[in-house]
Order: C-alpha cells, then structure tokens, then sequence
C-alpha cells in the first residue's frame, strides 16, 4: 500500500471541520452541525475565535439598555434557530416583532408600506410579524449556550489564526497563536469581511467601498404604547436621504435601535457632537424637508470645520426655525420640536408615519461602521485552497439597509451544514468540491440577489444623475426599486423550506423523454435537430459551470 | 464473444436479446483489453471532480443513496433491523462485508468504507487500483489501523476462486463495459452469501441514452471521453430481470419489491445534479438506471 507522505509533525491535531469565527455565522454554523445526529456521532468539529467568548457567554441585559448591535431576524431565520433549538434560548422578552414597515423616500415623499399580514397570501399559515429585533448578544449567547450542550464541538476562544498553509495530502493546516497546528477535513471561513481563510483560499471577492459609514446607537423615545388611538411600538421606519437611508428600529415602547447610513465626515462629526445634536438630528432626519436637512447637515460640518461645533441649543433652535419657514405647526407629528410633556394621550394625526420623538440616545451606543458591497467570488475553494467554505460575512458584506446582513450568514449556515449532512449520510469526503457544491448553488444567486437590489437602492440615492435625480423627485424610480426589494423582504420574511423541485425536475425530464421518443422515430431529423438544441444545453451547461 | 446482439439503432426498441451463459462458465474472461487500456490512459483523471468524471461524482451519491434506501427497505420489511438509527448516523453499512467490483478510482468505494463496510474493492486495470489506493492513502480515516478499505488488482472470475463470500456485491457503470455480459453476472452472484445484495449501475440501451450519453455527453458537450460507451453493449433493465427469472431462477415471474428492482438515476443539466427517480416513474430507466436483485436465502 502507498504511503502519503505528510508534512505535519507529531503535534499535529486531526479535525474534520475547523470553523474559524465565532460569530454569529460561525456560531449557527456549529450548532446547526450539532443538530444534526449524523454528523454529531460522525465528525469531530472545532470552533477558533480570536476574541473573548466568556464576554458573551455571561452577557446580561438590563431592563430598558440595549446594546447597539441590533439585528432584524426574519421569520425564515427564526425557522431555522428554531430546528436547531437555539431560539428556545433567545431571551423573548428583550425581542421585538416588526408587524410593519414604511419606508418613504426624502425627496418625493412617495411612500410604500407594508405589513405582515400580507404575507399570509403567500403562506399557508396566517403570519403576524415579518421579523423580530435582537440584540446580536441575545442571539450569539444563545448559540454559545447550545454549543454548551454538544460537547462534540470544541471551542478554543481567546486564540488567533495564525497562519494556514495546505499539506502534501491536500488538507488545510491551522497554526494557531497559541503553538498550536489543527489540520483539518474541511476549513469554514466564518471569520468576518477581513477573512483569512477566504485569502488562504486565493478566492478574490467584488466589490466596493461606499464612502458611507452606518451609524448605530440606541435611542430612548417617547413611549409608544397601545392605546385607542395608537399602536404598539413595532412598526420599522426607513426614510432614503440622498446621503443614505436612516433607519429606525423598535425594541421596546421606550427604546428603539438606529441605522443611519451617511457620509463618513457627517457620521463622524455627528459622533464628536453632544448627543444632544445627534438626537435632534435624528427626529429633523425624519421629518424635515430634505432641502432644510441638507443646510442643517452643512451647518454642523462648517461649524466643527471651523472649532465651534454647534451646541443642542443652537440646532435645536435653527431645526424650530426651519419648521416655521416651511409652515410646519409644531404641535404637528411631523415637527421634531413638539412639546414633548403634552404628548400623552391623543397623539397628532400621522404620528403613524413616523417614528416617536426620540429624546436621548443611550449611553455609550453611538458609533459606527463602515457601509461597504463585497461578494467573493466563490463560496469553496480549489486547488491550492481546496477543502474551504467561506459563509458569512467572509462571502458578502451586504448594505445593511435591507437589513438581511444576520440573515443571509444565519441562511448559508443553514445550508451549509445541510450539505455536510447529506455527505456524511452518503459516506461522502465533506471537504470534497463534490460534496461541497450544493451550498454554493443554493446560496450564491440567493445572496446576489439580495445584494444586487440593495447596491442598486443605494445607488439610485447617491445620484446626481439628471435623469435619476428627476425619477426620484417624482418617485417613479423610488417605486420601481423599492418594490423588488419588498419582494425579496417578504420572500425571506415569509420563506418556507422550498426543497421540493423534485416533482418540478421530473415532469422536465418526462417532456425530455417524450422529445427524444418522438425524434427517434426519424433518427436522421432528430439528429439535425439535437445538434441544434445541443448548442443550447451547452450553455446551459457554461452557464451553471459559472454559478460554481 | 459478446452474448448481447449487436444492433442497430433502427431496431433496437424492437429486440430484446436475452442474457444467456455460454455453457463454459469462468474459463473465459470477461475483460475485454481495449475497455481496460481505455480506462487506463483516464485513470490519472479519476479524482479531478471538475473533469472527465465530473458526472460520476456528481452521480455517486445518488447511488449511494439507493442502495442505503434499499437496503433498508428489506430490513424494515423483514424486521431484522435492530434500530434505523444506523441510517441516521453515517454508518449505515456498519458491518457489512462488501465487494465493489469494477471499483475504478474509488469513488463508491470509499463511500462504503466511510459508512463502516468492510470493503474490498477490486479492478481489472492496475493503474486504477494505483490510482484509488494512492488516493485513499491521503484520508487519516482510510488509511489507519482502523480503515476499513481494501484495494486489489483482480477480477471477480479470479475472486470467486476464493472462499470469501460478501453480504452486498457493487458494480458500478460496469456491466456496459465487459465482453461477456452473462459470465460477468454469474460471477457476481456467485461471490454473494445466500440472502446477499446484488447493486448495479449501467446504461439501457434506447434511443434516449444513445441521445444523452453517446450524443451529448461524448460527442456535443465533451464532457466524456469519446469511445466511452458503445451502444450495442448497453443493457435494458427488462433483460437484467429476464436473466435474473430465467437463467439465475431467483425469482419467478414478475420480481417482488423484496426480489429485483429497477430504477433510473437521472441528470438534471440545469443542475449539474443527478436525482434518483420515483419507483414508478415512467421512461426513467430508459438511459442510467440502478438495478437491484437479490440472492434468494
Ligand atoms: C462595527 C459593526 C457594526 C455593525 N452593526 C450592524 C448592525 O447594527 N446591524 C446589522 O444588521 N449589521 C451590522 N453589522 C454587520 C453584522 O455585524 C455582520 O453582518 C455580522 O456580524 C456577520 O457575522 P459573521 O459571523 O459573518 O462575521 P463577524 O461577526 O465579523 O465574525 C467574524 C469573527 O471571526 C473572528 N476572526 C477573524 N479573524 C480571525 C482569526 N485570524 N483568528 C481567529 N478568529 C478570527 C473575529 O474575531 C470575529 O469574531 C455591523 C458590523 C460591524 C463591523
């Protein structure tokens, strides 16, 4: 018998899958493989994070504080946390249903809402949220909590990848910073935008910076209960500027979360000013006519510019200036200086189309990140980086306007592990290309999908094209583009597992059988026949050679 | 000589040549040379899972999945399984005394050896046995003191020779390729223990597989070698069955679910993905089928 030689020494440990991340994409990853028998009594599995899992591990909310990384979980998602039994150990209480959305856009005012129960036509069971709010910490706790219960995986946290190289038998090798070396069946690339694992695997991504930070912070608002005359807090507000959507998102009746995407030098000197400003930017950002916002936002740049940054005070006093030049009544919903102490009982008409007054923004939240469109070129790796899978944000980095970022990760993890399955069900090699290429087929042109409405929305806003920039002020383009990105919302938010084509790939196949059947009752016309219709499955076979 | 009638395209729908042995059973060989130099010149190609035997791998798991589904079909039916679970944790074959013969490169065979058989695999060409041992000997599971995979260099008509008899006997995309198709067969049955499986994969010979697998895949898309296949020695699942009722005598008219079976294994080139079809699912056994018969107690 042959005797590969290898290059690892004695210390060399021997898994079948190194993950390396422990973030949320990673840590779904390993509890979906955990779920699953197969692969539990079959495989040996362990998870690498650089930093300190004790931190979320022993993580604990406080009653009204929210921590800013927030994300939307759609029903597909919680599906699947579900089936793994990790959303059991989500905290519900410091989650929040989205029943509905209303996204309008700066210029044209031109408005689309929509509501779960929409989503009922296209479910077979009445649907009454379209995703949930979580705290990231809620969420990765309690995938580590479930991590807990299979102690088939090992978690070496606290410990950097250092470098990975490939073996003589074709298998990936982890040094560890710890002096450490792991080789492994199959490495995952859980580990972020800055990915290792995607560069050990010579995978090149797409894509681009956009000039656009996202600012996140938790605000404390008006408490927005259910009453006679209003609902509760779970409706999301997104408004497009032409620096970029700012979003609100409700945790509780008192507090929501905030995404607003704008220019790094805004973000920046928002962040530098009292929170104050910040805060009544916000409420001005929803409410005020862009062309006031725009002066606004000029106004505090030339004042920091200048050493003399506006103070609460001053803003405030020029956002009051600027309602009553545009004949806003300030006791209206849409001034952001309504007496706050008179906003108990009967709120002002269309309070609903937008969100409550925000009054301060929680200690320590505000901060920020940069906005960027990265898609790798291929989710598995070849050759020299064959036996890799990349998920997460190591495979996309997505515009978090569409608030899908969680969830197309949590979506690859999902499929991911599936595919892992089925090979061990199969006495498949799971670091095979062969067994490995379900999940890329399945997730690349899903995630693409996604990414390309959002890119495309983003774009449209950061314009100046003419004719963009007139299709927006009548809110044609607006529309157009807002309503594919409902589309693949609702999809996810109301997405079932859709894995029955087999019926579909029959009957094609019959139609096929009969073509053929019928042909060959003249070989020679069939023949000329096939020749041409052997040109079209050709590229029907480059095509899906491509989605590879 | 080969046992099936050469024929043309024109009439092959209308005749059915049946299986027979011819009367001198073993002395000759079923290896026909040039299959075997074919084969040979490819087998460096075996494991780049992207080329010429792109769609075999794609295929291999599917027919795994057959014969675990089969397999567990007549367990369940017989109530000699102690649990199912075994088809839930990846070592369904646990067990099992195995022979895949016609093993190639390996790629079913190392399936088996993943899901606990112990597995032999044998070949009529050396450099594939070469090919799949040096390949195995890459995988820490394959190769340690606990492996369960074992290459050799012969022929069932050679293994037959010796005592060792097998619960499930593979062959994979073989019986298409041997000269003496009946002397093959017989071979295969005799290495089985009473009550054993007998697994085959191979190609009907209808106007829809001329069309896929001569027409399409060698010569339009490329995508198999040239000279692979030759149509005359394709075999229909209606004559495996005859040769299983009239010349082997395991069962008597039309086989039972728990004595033969037929059924297609279909590519999907949207896909690039095989799909196993349903068991009454019309024409799906008209081009790659899986047949399964087994050996009465
Ligand atoms: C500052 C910030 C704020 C964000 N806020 C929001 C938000 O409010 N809403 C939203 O929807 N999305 C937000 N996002 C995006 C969202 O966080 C990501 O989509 C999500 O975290 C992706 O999860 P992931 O598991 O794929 O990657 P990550 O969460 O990036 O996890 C990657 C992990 O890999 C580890 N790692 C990397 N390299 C190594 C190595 N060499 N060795 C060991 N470990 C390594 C890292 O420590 C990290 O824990 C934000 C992103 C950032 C950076």
């Amino acid at each position: 018998m042959l005797r590969f030689l290898t290059t690892s020494g004695d210390n060399t440990e021997s898994v079948d899958i190194a993950i390396v991340g422990g973030g949320p994409a990673g840590l779904a990853l390993a509890c979906a493989l955990s779920s699953s028998q197969a692969i539990r009594e079959s495989l040996k599995i362990t998870l690498i994070e650089g930093g300190d899992l004790s931190k979320v591990r022993t993580w604990q909310g406080h009653g009204d504080i929210y921590s800013n990384r927030v994300s939307s979980i759609t029903n597909a998602s919680r599906q699947f946390l579900e089936d793994i039994n990790v959303w059991e150990k989500v905290e519900s209480e410091r989650t929040t249903p989205i029943e509905e959305m209303q996204v309008w856009d700066g210029i044209s005012d031109a408005r689309i809402v929509f509501a779960a129960n929409e989503l009922s036509s296209v479910s077979s069971q009445p649907i009454q949220e379209m995703a949930r709010l979580t705290e990231n910490l809620n969420l990765q706790r309690a995938l580590l909590q479930c991590l807990e219960a299979y102690p088939g995986v090992s978690l070496l946290d606290k410990t950097k990848v250092d470098a990975i190289n490939q073996m003589d038998n074709g298998w990936p090798v982890l040094s560890l910073a710890n002096g450490r070396k792991i080789q492994t069946r199959l490495l995952v690339g859980a580990d972020g935008f800055n990915s290792p694992v995607r560069s050990f695997a010579n995978i090149s991504s797409f894509g681009w910076s956009y000039d656009t930070q996202a600012i996140v912070a938790t605000l404390s608002h008006i408490p927005r209960i259910t009453t006679e005359y209003q609902g509760p807090n779970t409706t999301a507000y997104q408004r497009f500027l032409k620096t970029g959507p700012i979003a609100f998102l409700p945790l509780s009746p008192t507090a929501s979360s905030l995404v607003w995407s704008t220019t790094p030098s805004l973000a920046k000197v928002l962040l530098q000013s009292e929170t104050g400003v910040l805060a009544a930017m916000i409420n001005a950002a929803f409410r005020l006519p862009y062309i006031s916002l725009d002066y606004l936002q000029d106004a505090i740049l030339q004042s920091h510019s200048q050493g003399t940054p506006l103070t609460t005070p001053a803003i405030l006093d020029e956002i009051r200036w600027r309602e009553k030049s545009h004949g806003i009544d300030i006791q209206s919903a849409h001034s952001s200086c309504q007496p706050v102490d008179e906003l108990v009982g009967i709120p002002p008409a269309e309070a609903d189309l937008l969100p409550p007054l925000v009054l301060s923004i929680q200690e320590g939240t505000a901060a920020s990140f940069p906005v960027r469109f990265n898609h790798a070129e291929a989710y598995i790796g070849e050759g020299e980086g064959a036996r890799t899978a990349l998920l997460g944000d190591a495979a996309h980095t997505v515009h978090p306007l569409a608030g899908q970022g969680l969830n197309l990760g949590l979506a690859d993890a999902q499929s991911l592990a599936r595919c892992i399955e089925t090979a061990v069900l199969r006495g498949g090699d799971i670091g095979s290309y062969t067994a490995l290429m379900p999940y890329p087929q399945e997730r690349y042109f899903e995630n693409h999908k996604i990414m390309a409405v959002t890119d495309k929305l983003h774009k449209i806003y950061r314009s100046d094209l003419g004719p963009v920039v007139w299709a927006r002020t009548v809110g044609v383009e607006v529309l157009n583009e807002l309503l594919p990105l409902k589309a693949a919302m609702m999809f996810q938010a109301g997405a079932q597992s859709t894995n029955n084509h087999f019926s579909k790939d029959m009957s094609a196949f019959k139609l096929l059988t009969l073509g053929v059947e019928f042909a060959s009752s003249g070989m020679d016309l069939a023949k000329s026949l096939l020749k041409n219709l052997g040109g079209a499955a050709n590229s029907v076979f480059q095509y899906s050679n491509k989605l590879k | 000589m080969n046992l099936l009638l050469s024929t043309s395209l024109k009439c092959s729908r209308h005749i059915r040549p049946s299986l027979r042995c011819s009367a001198t059973r073993y002395l000759q060989t079923t290896i026909n040379k040039d299959e075997i130099n074919h084969f040979s010149k490819l087998s460096s190609h075996w494991w780049d899972e992207k080329g010429e035997f792109g769609l075999l791998h794609r295929m291999n798991p599917v027919r795994v999945q057959y014969i675990l589904e089969k397999l567990q079909e007549v367990e369940e039916a017989e109530n000699t399984v102690s649990s199912s679970s075994k088809y839930l944790n990846g070592r369904a074959l646990s067990g099992l005394d195995v022979v895949d013969v016609g093993c190639g490169g390996g790629l079913l065979s190392e399936a088996l050896a993943r899901l606990g058989a112990n597995t032999l695999a044998i070949d009529a060409s050396e450099s594939n046995i070469t090919i799949a041992s040096l390949h195995a000997s890459k995988d820490p599971l394959l190769t340690g003191p606990n492996a369960k995979l074992e290459y050799r260099h012969t022929s069932s008509e050679e293994l037959i020779k010796e005592s060792r008899r097998f619960d499930v006997v593979c062959s994979m995309e073989v019986l298409e390729h041997v000269d003496n198709p009946a002397l093959f067969l017989h071979s295969c049955c005799d290495l089985l223990k009473p009550g054993g499986h007998l697994f085959m994969s191979t190609v009907a010979r209808t106007p829809l597989s001329y069309f896929l697998t001569i027409f399409m895949a060698e010569q339009v898309l490329r995508k198999v070698t040239p000279g692979t296949h030759h149509y005359d020695k394709f075999v229909n699942s209606e004559e495996l069955v005859n040769f299983f009722h009239e010349e082997m005598g395991w069962f008597t008219g039309v086989p039972g679910r728990l004595q033969a079976e037929s059924r297609g294994i279909i590519y999907l080139p949207w896909k690039d993905e095989w799909i196993l079809a349903g068991r009454n699912d019309p024409f799906t056994t008209e081009c790659n089928y899986m047949f399964w018969a087994r050996k009465p107690l």
